[in-house]
């Protein structure tokens, strides 16, 4: 019974249309979003401007491009969202889309967002799947390209991927600062109280506590009713509602619009069928009349890479928000398996770190104007994030080595404050952090634990 | 769900939950604040402006004395308009444009001998301003006699007043232009951004509270005493060098930081701090704790004397000391108030998530 339900989730053969309105949606959502970025000139500020980049472990070779090379890069990523879209060289374009927006994410994790990881994840899933054998100019120029129905798989990996976002997004919330201080909505609302007709609402304390618990619940069982054919009307009707009302009260940019669009891939082939009837309504494109058509097989070497490379991805998807409890302290305080865990907007952190660089055969020292190597952004991205201060530690003394000082002292005095508890003293100003190494899952000893004082 | 969020109580009854009037906060500061530092600053510029074009008329010691008054009444009204550089002033780019320093000698004197002066050059940025006119007024010389020599007997007198006319006017001119945009149309642009976030009034003006402070404990204090340089001291590099008065600069500087967060007698940042019911890691109401750390470096900076660069000389210690606790205020002001208050601090801003 759960082996036939479990072969059924992978092996039915189901409508292509789900699939053929995620591409869809997903190179419109991506085609604006990647403008936008280039008019906001975040191009120039954060690939451009900066002379350090604080990149990821073992991605040290990811390097900016140059301005011509950024804007090229964009420029190539604009092209493939709507080769996507319109399912024009589709596998190719999605690759590339997938290549070079991870390339651009991995040049500098200050501008490190869940919903960034997310995009390439979902470019990642895209490029295996036949997503252009249906309503694409693919499947027009070469008709025997095109199938009606594809292997359940094709279309239950986004939705398993979804549930899994929401999911995780849930649970992280259910702990002492969200629930019971009511943090940091508490702090973030009442920042929005000039917001027209609920702006007086959000300065009350009560507002506070009923947008966290129901934020919540809502992230926690989201995609399950989603997944259910009862009540996924209802339940795309709340993901209208939560992400337009989150997107207004808080800057979250394209996020809230982002998981609008892709989440329409849980819709039932008949809903999927009536929304590419109405685009081709949009676009005076004629409907197709051969709908009769046949089911999509990949042949069986690809199909056991691709099963390989799911099984590898989704496990990785369920362990690596689970990492954070194998280190000591206070999660949001070190934020030592933070990233890559689906935690989002749970901090209200902030912090100012003073670096310090130490002659150890005069025993002068300096302290550094942060300004001078890092963006502003840079610097109050890295102030509360301990890999990041790490780094930029190690490059401090890389510069002061070439102006001839041997093996100099950096240390760092750091005052962070999280979740309004105050500022106070981040990582051990005693350590040289010259001498500590980065590594992958390894626990930093040079944070100083969080106490709680109030 | 109703049940849950009644049920939890929170650990903090005293929350106030009235709204906080923000609009109101930003009226007191720009009609009781920063206007009246704008139309101030205007008026000493003009002033310096006639006192120079008078003493290139016909250059005396009298009359030299009258311009370097001028100018220390310009420069010490500069202390509190330096910080509001968003909006027309960095349309502007007033900051940077009126007070970079340590003026740049070798420049100015090339402008002089060369007889030309571009001020949209990069290279004049340290050729102009209040401290181009701070050394041309009382760097050019030993004593006024010197000094006046230079604009009368010397070489390039004619040239020299050329170019302190330029400067004087140069200022006179921006002033008179920023002013003018906040009357005529930046006032409203000011009360319409009521938000928190990097485009709003608030935003804009607790970033440009905190960078202009940073500007203060790093170039005013920290560099001159060689915080960023390995212990060797720079007393030349102190704001107003050649008219001795740094540490009173310094001193009108930290008051009008503290002016602006009190909201003078107005609603200010302090009365936000309270209305959130901000604390301190130890517990203590933030509010007081700013207020506390505003008191004790203003201590420490009146423990020291002008001029500020023989300090620096011949007791270093105690400008360090100033230093350290200045550097306390940074943290409160740049760390604690802004996160209390949910404003972003980040100038180019991203989505959160």
């Amino acid at each position: 019974m759960i082996s036939k339900t479990f072969k059924n989730w992978f092996f039915e053969p189901i409508h292509i249309a789900p699939l053929a309105v995620l591409r869809i949606a997903f190179g419109v959502i991506m085609f604006i979003s990647t403008i936008r970025f280039m008019l906001r000139g975040w191009v120039e500020a954060f690939y451009v401007k900066p002379r350090f980049h604080f990149t990821f472990y073992g991605f040290d070779w990811v390097k900016p491009l140059g301005e011509i090379g950024m804007y090229a890069l964009f420029m190539l990523m604009v092209v493939c969202t709507l080769l996507i879209a319109a399912g024009l060289l589709y596998r190719l374009a999605a690759a590339l889309f997938f290549l070079s927006f991870t390339y651009v994410e991995l040049i500098d994790k200050t501008t490190y967002l869940n919903h960034y990881y997310l995009v390439s994840i979902i470019a990642f899933l895209l490029i295996l799947v036949p997503a252009n054998r249906y309503f694409a100019v693919d499947a027009w120029l070469k008709p025997q390209l095109k199938v009606v129905h594809v292997p359940a798989w094709c279309v239950n990996i986004f939705r398993l991927q979804l549930v899994m976002v929401y999911f995780f997004a849930g649970l992280s919330k259910i702990n002492y600062d969200w629930l019971i201080a009511a943090m940091p909505l508490r702090i973030w609302l009442p920042a929005s109280s000039q917001l027209w007709l609920i702006g007086g609402l959000l300065t009350q304390l009560w507002v506070a506590y009923l947008f966290s618990w129901f934020g919540m619940i809502f992230d926690l069982l989201i995609g399950f009713f989603l997944l259910s054919n009862r009540y996924r009307k209802w339940a795309y009707l709340f993901v209208l509602v939560f992400h337009i009302v989150s997107g207004w009260f808080f800057k979250i940019g394209m996020f809230p619009y982002i998981m609008i669009f892709v989440t329409l891939v849980f819709f039932s082939a008949e809903t999927q069928l009536r929304i590419i009837a109405w685009i081709r309504l949009l676009l005076f494109i004629k409907s197709d009349s051969k709908e009769a058509g046949r089911t999509y097989k990949p042949s069986i070497i690809p199909s056991k890479l691709i099963f390989t490379v799911l099984i590898i991805h989704f496990v990785l998807q369920l362990i690596l928000p689970f990492r954070f409890v194998f280190y000591p302290g206070k999660l949001y305080w070190t934020e030592e398996g933070y990233r890559f865990s689906w935690r989002v907007m749970l901090m209200e952190k902030g912090g100012t770190a003073f670096f310090h660089v130490k002659d150890p055969t005069t025993g002068r020292s300096n302290e550094i104007i942060n300004s001078q190597y890092l963006t502003q952004f840079q610097e109050t991205m890295m102030a509360t994030q301990p890999d990041m201060i790490l780094q930029y530690a190690h490059f401090l003394a890389n510069e002061y080595k070439q102006h001839g000082i041997k093996d100099p002292i950096v240390t760092a005095e750091s005052y962070v404050t999280l979740n309004g508890s105050g500022s106070r003293l981040y990582i051990d100003t005693t350590v040289n952090l010259t001498r500590e190494r980065e590594t992958l899952f390894g626990h930093r000893k040079w944070i100083r634990p969080f106490i709680d004082k109030n | 769900m109703q049940a849950c969020s009644k049920s939890s109580g929170g650990d903090d009854g005293k929350q106030t939950n009235t709204q906080f009037d923000r609009k109101g906060l930003l009226t007191n500061m720009s009609t009781n604040i920063i206007l009246p530092a704008y139309t101030s600053f205007q008026a000493s510029a003009s002033a310096l402006n006639d006192a120079v074009v008078a003493f290139n008329a016909s250059p005396d010691a009298a009359k030299l004395t009258a311009a370097q008054t001028a100018f220390v009444a310009a420069y010490k009204q500069w202390q509190s308009t330096s910080e509001y550089d968003f909006g027309p002033a960095n349309q502007a780019n007033f900051r940077v444009n009126i007070n970079t320093y340590p003026a740049d000698i070798t420049q100015i004197n090339t402008n002089i001998i060369s007889n030309t002066y571009n001020p949209a050059l990069l290279a004049n940025l340290a050729a102009k301003g209040l401290p181009a006119i701070d050394y041309l007024l009382f760097g050019v010389g030993t004593d006024n006699a010197s000094i006046l020599a230079q604009y009368t007997a010397d070489a390039k007198a004619a040239n020299r007043k050329t170019y302190l006319a330029a400067l004087a006017l140069e200022i006179k001119t921006s002033a008179t232009s920023v002013l003018s945009t906040w009357n005529s149309s930046y006032k409203a642009t000011f009360l319409a951004a009521d938000g928190t976030d990097v485009g709003s009034s608030l935003g804009q003006l607790v970033n440009q509270l905190v960078y202009d402070y940073e500007i203060l404990k790093n170039y005013e204090v920290g560099v001159p005493a060689g915080t960023q340089s390995m212990g060797t001291t720079y007393p030349q590099k102190v704001q107003a060098y050649y008219s001795k008065i740094s540490l009173q600069l310094a001193l009108l500087h930290i008051q009008a930081m503290q002016n602006l967060y009190m909201g003078k007698d107005g609603l200010g940042l302090d009365d936000y701090l309270i209305n959130v019911n901000a604390k301190y890691s130890d517990g203590r109401l933030l509010n007081d704790v700013i207020k506390a750390q505003f008191a004790t470096a203003t201590a420490k900076l009146q423990a020291l004397t002008d001029p500020l660069a023989d300090n620096i000389r011949t007791n270093p210690g105690a400008v360090t000391a100033a230093y350290t606790e200045l550097q306390k205020l940074t943290v409160l002001l740049k760390t604690d108030m802004t996160s209390s208050l949910g404003i972003l601090i980040t100038f180019g801003d991203n989505d959160g998530d």
